[in-house]
């Protein structure tokens, strides 16, 4: 199995920079820009007070975008870490069985005395470690770039949120590579688990406004991840264990169907 | 007394999910220690269902297979530490070198020795430092080989394996291939070129359909396949007795030479020619292809 990561991270080691370096950028370029912000954060604040509710729960249900917490929500916690490292993780969990069976690669390890239990588990094993690299990268950039612009918010904090962050994504990549491994399509694994992750997104959004909403809303990951109350310390942590049955159903479920199924 | 048999289908048969009709139905053979056994048959009739069962790559619907007496589904990591696998749409990771994929395929399964790695490199003329993506069909076919061979298996499995190999690679194949029988290894392999067959198999099967339709020694199928002569007689040809030759078809004649084809017994021929006084005589080899296309294209037969 050792192998099995071993291998697979050698030959994703080059987007796996790449990645690394992209999340680093992004959060470069959002928050570079802070102390502009803080110079007019009264004035800002006060236009974006009388926002609509309905339009306020899709952009994280507060006005607060200007104080540090706020700042840092809004602009890397909030939908732009987890979109990056979703689509990374959503992006692994659907080719990481899948591409090599596409293109019959597995056949060359299933040849050898391998089970595919520990072919599974070191394919996960392999795109966690490239999830949590991505998430180092989001966490070591925006530790050092919040000291370097002067946002104060706790490193704790910090680190809290992008742990949070890396357990949501790491459920939505979960799902996909439970629904490739169960011998779904690549493409249909792509795009239901976007719909599990982003419709998740939107359902969670509006569940403030729309009350009907609350219940389903209830089904998916994003309503579990508040990076606010997380920054804040008011976040209940309880709300983790979501991500980590989300996580474990799907590696059961992988296991349960790619054990014994045909391969293509 | 008979060893137990390396490789045996037991009433095998597959239905894939959705579809009417099976793959493979009710396929029974056995595969004897050192024997290289040939499985033949149109595109689509089952024989790479047939080694997907094997390798454990496809659940079998009904009836069931073993390698080396382990249950291909149950005893499949056991049956694989057997078995040396080339696949017929060989696919090789094409962004390492050859070195790599038969570094990553020795860390599954170690080699019998790096020496012999080395070796097989060497013989088949094998470029270890280029990206397999780099590298023609034939060359990266050659690697596909190698990690088949290359821990010295009681089993292999090869799907097509010589295509893309040149000629004089095909005859390095062959020669490993009798090697690894001498050793006593087990040899199941899908092939369309029955010049290859004739030449390293002792039997074969001919799957049509999903159906096994027949099994025969290359000794057997040679019996009945026709034989090319070219005679030179010291007097005239005998063409009145030629021409009431049961199986003989004369394709040129002259005053003393002769060119038929003959087939099936070959003592009538042998009679007629020891009446006669005979200069020279060229025998071809058995024609297997004629043979194999009729298992091919009758269905009746």
């Amino acid at each position: 199995m050792k192998s099995i990561i071993k291998w697979t991270l050698r030959q994703r080691r080059t987007s796996t920079l790449w990645w690394c370096f992209a999340v680093a950028s992004f959060i470069f370029i959002n928050m570079i820009f802070y102390p502009s912000f803080k110079d007019q954060a009264a004035q800002l604040q006060q236009s974006f007070s009388n926002i609509p509710d309905s339009v306020l729960q899709l952009i994280g249900g507060s006005t607060d975008f200007f104080s540090p917490v706020g700042y840092l929500n809004g602009q890397i916690f909030f939908i732009m870490l987890p979109l990056l490292l979703g689509i990374l993780s959503i992006s692994l969990g659907s080719k990481l069985i899948a591409t090599e069976e596409q293109d019959k690669t597995i056949e060359s390890i299933l040849a050898r005395p391998i089970s595919r239990s520990k072919l599974l588990l070191g394919k996960a094993l392999a795109g966690i470690t490239i999830l949590g690299l991505a998430t180092v990268a989001a966490l070591v950039s925006t530790t050092l770039l919040a000291k370097v612009v002067g946002l104060d918010v706790s490193t704790i904090a910090i680190f809290q949120a992008t742990l949070a962050c890396f357990l949501l994504c790491l459920s939505f990549g979960a799902v996909a590579f439970a629904l490739t491994s169960s011998g779904l399509s690549q493409s249909s694994s792509l795009g239901l688990t976007t719909i599990f992750a982003f419709g998740g997104y939107i359902i969670g959004s509006l569940s403030g406004t729309i009350k009907w909403l609350n219940t389903p809303s209830k089904l998916f990951s994003f309503t579990y991840y508040d990076s606010e109350e997380i920054l804040r310390g008011t976040y209940n942590w309880n709300n983790i264990f979501f991500f980590i049955t989300v996580v474990l159903i799907s590696c059961f479920v992988a296991w349960y169907f790619f054990r014994s199924r045909d391969l293509k | 007394m008979q060893e137990t048999p390396r490789i045996t289908l037991n009433k095998l048969s597959k239905k894939y999910t959705g579809s009417p009709v099976y793959a493979l139905k009710n396929v029974s053979l056995n595969i004897q220690p050192g024997e290289v056994y040939g499985f033949l048959g149109p595109n689509g009739a089952g024989k790479s269902t047939a080694i997907r069962i094997l390798l454990n790559f496809l659940q079998p619907t009904e009836g069931g297979a073993t390698v080396c007496n382990l249950d291909v589904v149950d005893d499949s990591i056991e049956v694989k530490r057997n078995i040396g696998y080339l696949s017929g749409d060989l696919s090789l990771y094409l962004k390492m070198t050859g070195e790599q994929y038969l570094k990553y395929m020795g860390e599954l399964q170690p080699a019998t020795s790096k020496a012999y790695i080395d070796e097989l490199i060497k013989r088949f003329k094998a470029e270890p430092k280029k990206k397999l993506g780099q590298l023609s069909r034939g060359n990266r076919q050659k690697f596909g080989i190698i990690q088949a061979f290359m821990h010295q298996p009681k089993v292999l499995i090869l799907d097509e394996p010589t295509s893309g190999l040149d000629p004089l690679m095909q005859d390095e194949f062959y020669k490993l291939i009798q090697e690894a029988k001498n050793k006593g290894s087990s040899v199941f392999i899908s092939s369309h070129i029955m010049s290859e067959v004739q030449r390293i198999c002792d039997r074969v099967g001919i799957i049509r359909d999903g159906k096994l339709i027949s099994e025969l020694s290359i000794a057997e199928m040679e019996g009945k396949a026709s034989h090319t002569f070219d005679i030179t007689f010291k007097d005239k040809v005998p063409k009145k007795e030629l021409s009431f030759l049961k199986g003989c078809k004369i394709l040129s004649i002259s005053q003393n030479d002769v060119s038929l084809v003959m087939q099936g017994r070959l003592s009538s021929l042998f009679a007629i020619l020891a009446n006669n006084e005979v200069i020279k005589i060229n025998l071809g080899s058995a024609d297997l292809d004629n043979e194999f296309l009729q298992f091919y294209k009758n269905k009746d037969k």
